[in-house]
């Protein structure tokens, strides 16, 4: 069935709230039908860790009990013919999968502003006080931070490619988890950039994200670039390791799960600060903070889109050929049209405008006359971003036989680097608001500039987590995040606690 | 039909696909849009090879209409060859690839490129190549990658097919063509560029205003290889194709059939006189017979010969061109200028298979012998002929158990060997090849230790050929009765069953002689038949008997003995045939001759 904003509401009004601060809107979910039939059907007393849990997932992760349009025409009414990994553990665990949430379109922006025109934004959940302006839920998980937010799910999961989970985690004061790459299966996720692409995991407390990513984060045999149980295995014993000889010995035997006495945090230069309330409590904690250089952080972000856009235009490639079933394929304009015109016609009416802007970029890299001089250049920047964390980190990378040369001496290195998870709060969806409200407008690039801060981690394969530390000036969320060394989730999520725990208390 | 939606991919998927193809309402666009643009020679100039002067070239055109300029030009030629991988299975998915079913019945969502799917690496299909890599002598690359090559077209429902651009498996490679080698002139070697793993496309089929796609053959796996431009002549193109077939089938890569379409070559031709720089080069591709192969060169040749020699003005267009299987002339698919830009890239989906040296070191230890090496070994060693052992090979390729059998006949001695590989592929061979059993070949059929037995009696002089020939007949047409009715539905994989324990297993040659009633001849030698005295003693006991038979044959054919006497010499080939009647096949019709003739005088 054809999803239609009426159905939305009627599905979402029938949703309760489950926090009174935040509002459900009809603005997240692409698909609430599975949500609204839900209340109509008994609701299995499954068994299992996450037996009774409802968990939204993105509209780019294949559930055969509904279509997954990734937000595009293109792929209106395509109906999966075989569920994720991801979403056949979450189910095997006992969970029940409420939805899919909107999205920008192929995971492509930052406001989950690409939407098809049938569809309406995401309005932010998070507001402060009832009239303020709508505010973007940022992107592209835009539909799954505003569910987790708002309260119509227990857990959502995104994608994040350059950022998607922790930004709108960040705009919709929420925790969001980007997991170290390889770390849970991407069979069944609508590819945007192969080597970029992560499933993340959006909930309302660090708990909650770290018990879904015990669930699905496991090898699978449909995904090559999943982890085996074995790398996993020696991520798991350098931590052990790591937590055993580095971290000061116990001070609190109750609260060993937040015990970061001794855990040196980097705090990189020339990005924004911190609040320093936050840093001075880390050092109570006994943390160690101190400040680091990243110097190819600054051209992580031209890296990072010419890279996702070449990967892009290679995996869009195959929409349009007429194998999917959108209504552009099926309908057949006339007798005459040509294999090629018919192609042009399906890729021209069903990919949306920032989509087709990233598959020219992306085409334009990758052919031959550019290829050395923007794709590969690229990649070189890729590899020395990569080689930029390794040697701020202490912690061994698990994946690595071959130590890189590690410039800085083992006792200097950091354990956690710390920063904010985006550059401002959630810009305003209207983009000719009063004038009070300007300075929260983002207009052209200026979206692309929202990414900066997130896309490291993603070039570099490392667990990131936007963690909620607060209201910014406006009222609005806040976001810190919390990126480790490959493999370390464990070190992220107990920092991450910790945060939540200042968070709550101020 | 309408085009192709989600309903008609669950009917395509379902492997009950009711109707046989699906349809996409496109029209023939380019028909194969895969130019392959390779540069096997540095400095290839598309106007190398004019002609110097204008007035040369005027009597070279007189010539050429003559037909006998050809010995002026140099022909060079490179191959690039595909074989599909003989797993079982697609390269990055597990659905089957077995040929001839259904069109769109062999598809996994990852073969029809559905959102979300991944390539899932077919690791036998890395050890086969590797295996391929190293019977050609190539190195291999330690690090190897796969990449991604982007066109549009409905073969491709991914729209890039997933190949290794800048890291392939192996490179480097040589295979030795003998002179004699399909009638090539000379001994050489054939460099191989490289050889990389790769995904085969769908296939597409034009049908009036649409195009049909079975993806049957999306995603199986494939070895591309590609040669150095060492060939010089349709025959030795030739030579290095079905050399490398037998290559392939020895190591159990590929079947390398190129009428299924398991082995595609595609041929680059170019012609230039001897001592200036190589001409235009035009690729033919698809060529599916090594018959069309050599053709398709001579064709090209032609052509070129002709253009140079006629408008030596104009510069060759480089081309990539078809067969006309009929004609048997080349014809122009696109130029140059049509060539597409495939913008490789890394897959990122798919890890960079790195080689462990000793996984290499075991596969190179069971490396088998190569057929050329079976024939170096056999000829050296037992003066046997190389076409003799080419026909021991061709009897198992894969397997080389007509190899095994003739060597366990001869069990590595040489005063037999010569007698034994007569017996196996003339007498043997020879009478499967005129009997109307039709039963294949197999180890099995006459037991080796039989086989064994036959020849050494016969090179004792214990039992006579002719008492041998019948032997092989009578076990036949033993085995015939047995396994007269699977014999039609046997197939290669038949072969690989253990010998079963049937009636070859308990023959011995004296069970068999006692079969025929013929187990008096040999009934004092056969259990001495290693003695060295057996040859005096058993000798004189024949040539009385066959006193005897050439007695009673005159006895009982007085007609032809007068007939004989009267000058009618043939007819003592009555007489002879009377005495094998006698002797019931167990006399030596030569000495009866004699015998007969010494008697008749």
């Amino acid at each position: 069935m054809r999803v239609t904003c009426r159905h939305l509401e009627a599905a979402a009004t029938s949703l309760k709230p489950r926090t009174s601060t935040t509002h459900p809107t009809p603005y997240s979910w692409v698909n609430p039908v599975t949500v609204a039939s839900s209340a109509g059907l008994p609701l299995i007393p499954g068994s299992g860790p996450l037996a009774g849990r409802t968990i939204a997932i993105k509209d780019n992760i294949s559930y055969t009990s509904a279509p997954s349009s990734c937000s595009s025409s293109i792929l209106r009414d395509y109906n999966p013919p075989y569920d994720a990994t991801c979403v056949k553990s979450l189910v095997r665990a006992g969970a029940r999968i409420a939805g899919q949430t909107k999205m920008d379109e192929f995971g492509m922006g930052s406001l989950t502003t690409h939407l098809p025109s049938h569809c309406t934004p995401v309005h932010n959940p998070a507001s402060p006080t009832e009239d303020e302006p709508p505010r973007s839920a940022g992107g592209s998980s835009g539909g799954s931070a505003a569910a987790v937010a708002e309260g119509s799910v227990w857990v959502a999961l995104g994608t994040d490619t350059g950022g998607s989970v922790r930004l709108p985690a960040s705009y919709c004061g929420v925790v969001g988890l980007k997991p170290s790459y390889g770390m849970i299966s991407r069979r069944g996720v609508v590819s945007y950039a192969d080597s970029l692409d992560c499933v993340g995991i959006l909930a309302r407390d660090v708990g909650s994200v770290q018990g879904v990513f015990d669930i699905i984060s496991h090898p699978d045999e449909g995904d090559m670039t999943c982890v085996s149980s074995s790398a996993r295995a020696k991520a798991s014993s350098i931590l052990s390791d790591h937590l055993a000889s580095s971290l000061s010995p116990l001070v609190h035997p109750s609260e060993t799960e937040r015990e970061i006495a001794g855990l040196r945090i980097g705090i990189p230069e020339n990005t924004l600060d911190s609040p320093p309330e936050l840093l001075s409590y880390l050092q109570s904690k006994g943390a160690i903070v101190q400040r680091v250089s990243i110097p190819s952080l600054q051209l992580a972000l031209p890296a990072y889109y010419v890279l996702a856009s070449a990967e892009a235009s290679s995996n869009l490639g195959r929409f349009g050929g007429g194998w999917y079933g959108s209504p552009f394929e099926r309908d057949a304009r006339n007798d005459t049209e040509s294999g090629v015109e018919r192609r042009r016609r399906i890729r021209t009416e069903g990919f949306g405008a920032e989509v087709k802007k990233r598959i020219l970029a992306g085409t334009y890299a990758l052919s031959a006359d550019e290829f050395n001089n923007t794709y590969l250049k690229a990649l070189q920047l890729r590899r020395l971003l990569r080689r930029d964390y390794q040697t701020l980190f202490r912690i061994p990378h698990p994946l690595q036989t071959s130590q890189l040369p590690n410039t800085t001496p083992k006792s200097e290195g950091v354990d956690i680097i710390l920063h904010p998870t985006a550059i401002c709060t959630a810009p305003l969806l209207d983009s000719s608001p009063s004038d009070e409200h300007k300075k929260h407008t983002v207009k052209g690039s200026e979206e692309y500039a929202q990414d900066l801060l997130t896309v490291p981690a993603s070039l570099a394969g490392l667990p990131a987590m936007s963690v909620p530390a607060g209201r910014g000036e406006d009222g609005w969320p806040v976001g810190i995040s919390v990126t480790s060394q490959w493999g370390m989730e464990g070190l992220v999520f107990r920092l991450g606690k910790v945060i939540e725990g200042w968070t709550k208390g101020t | 039909m309408t085009s192709l939606s989600r309903s008609a991919w669950s009917g395509l998927l379902s492997s009950q696909g009711s109707t046989s193809y699906r349809t996409a309402r496109v029209q023939a666009i380019l028909r194969s849009p895969r130019l392959t643009v390779r540069c096997y020679v540095s400095g290839t100039s598309p106007l190398g090879a004019g002609p110097s002067s204008p007035s040369s070239v005027k009597g070279k055109a007189v010539e050429s209409k003559e037909g006998t300029s050809d010995d002026e030009w140099e022909t060079i030629i490179g191959l690039e060859i595909h074989a599909q991988l003989k797993t079982g299975r697609k390269l990055f998915s597990p659905a089957s690839t077995s040929y001839g079913e259904l069109p769109n019945t062999n598809v996994n969502f990852h073969d029809a490129a559905f959102p979300g799917t991944l390539p899932v690496l077919d690791l036998s299909a890395v050890r086969l190549s590797i295996m391929t890599a190293l019977a050609l002598q190539c190195e291999i690359n330690p690090r190897s990658t796969f990449d991604r090559k982007h066109y549009f077209y409905h073969d491709i429902p991914a729209s890039y097919q997933i190949t290794q651009h800048y890291n392939p498996l192996a490179r480097q490679g040589r295979l030795r063509i003998l002179e004699g080698d399909n009638k090539s002139r000379r001994t050489f070697d054939v460099g191989i560029k490289q050889l990389q793993i790769e995904q085969d496309t769908a296939k597409s089929q034009t049908v009036g205003d649409n195009v049909l796609v079975d993806l049957n053959r999306a995603g199986t796996g494939l070895m591309e290889i590609v040669t150095e431009p060492d060939m010089r002549s349709a025959e030795e193109a030739g030579a290095f194709v079905k050399k490398l077939q037998g290559l392939l089938r020895r190591v159990g890569s590929a079947d390398g059939d190129m009428e299924k379409g398991n082995l595609r070559v595609d041929v680059n031709v170019s012609v230039n006189r001897p001592g200036e720089p190589f001409g235009t080069r035009c690729e033919i591709k698809n060529i599916n017979s090594v018959r069309f192969l050599q053709a398709a060169i001579e064709s090209e040749r032609k052509r070129h010969i002709k253009h140079y020699t006629t408008s030596p003005s104009t510069p060759l267009l480089q081309e990539t061109r078809g067969l006309n299987e009929l004609t048997l002339q080349t014809f122009s698919l696109r130029t140059k200028e049509e060539a597409m830009d495939y913008r490789y890239m890394p897959d990122s989906n798919l890890p960079a298979m790195a080689i462990d040296p000793q996984y290499l070191g075991k596969l190179t230890d069971n490396l088998p012998e190569m057929p050329w090496e079976t024939v170096d070994r056999l000829t050296s060693r037992y003066g046997v002929t190389k076409r003799d052992v080419e026909t021991l090979i061709g009897l198992d390729e894969y397997h080389a158990q007509g190899v095994r059998y003739y060597e366990d006949v001869v069990r590595g001695d040489q005063a037999i060997a010569k007698r034994a590989m007569n017996w196996i592929v003339h007498e043997l061979l020879g009478q499967l090849g005129k009997t109307k059993l039709n039963i294949p070949w197999t180890p099995t059929l006459v037991p080796s230790d039989l086989m064994r037995e036959i020849v050494l009696a016969i090179q004792e002089g214990s039992m006579t050929g002719t008492t041998g020939k019948a032997v092989l007949k009578h076990v036949l047409s033993a085995s015939a009765s047995t396994a007269g009715p699977v014999a039609g539905s046997r197939t290669s994989n038949d072969r690989d069953r253990p010998l079963s324990q049937s009636q070859s297993q308990s023959q011995s040659l004296s069970a068999v002689l006692d079969d025929l009633g013929l187990s008096s001849t040999l009934s004092n030698s056969s259990s001495t038949s290693s003695s060295s005295n057996s040859n005096s003693t058993s000798s004189s006991s024949p040539s009385a008997e066959l006193e005897a038979f050439c007695a009673q044959a005159i006895t009982n054919q007085p007609k032809a003995v007068d007939d004989y006497k009267r000058g009618n010499e043939k007819v003592i080939m009555r007489l002879v045939g009377e005495v094998m009647k006698i002797s019931k096949g167990s006399a030596d019709a030569k000495k009866a001759r004699t015998m007969l003739e010494e008697r008749l005088k």
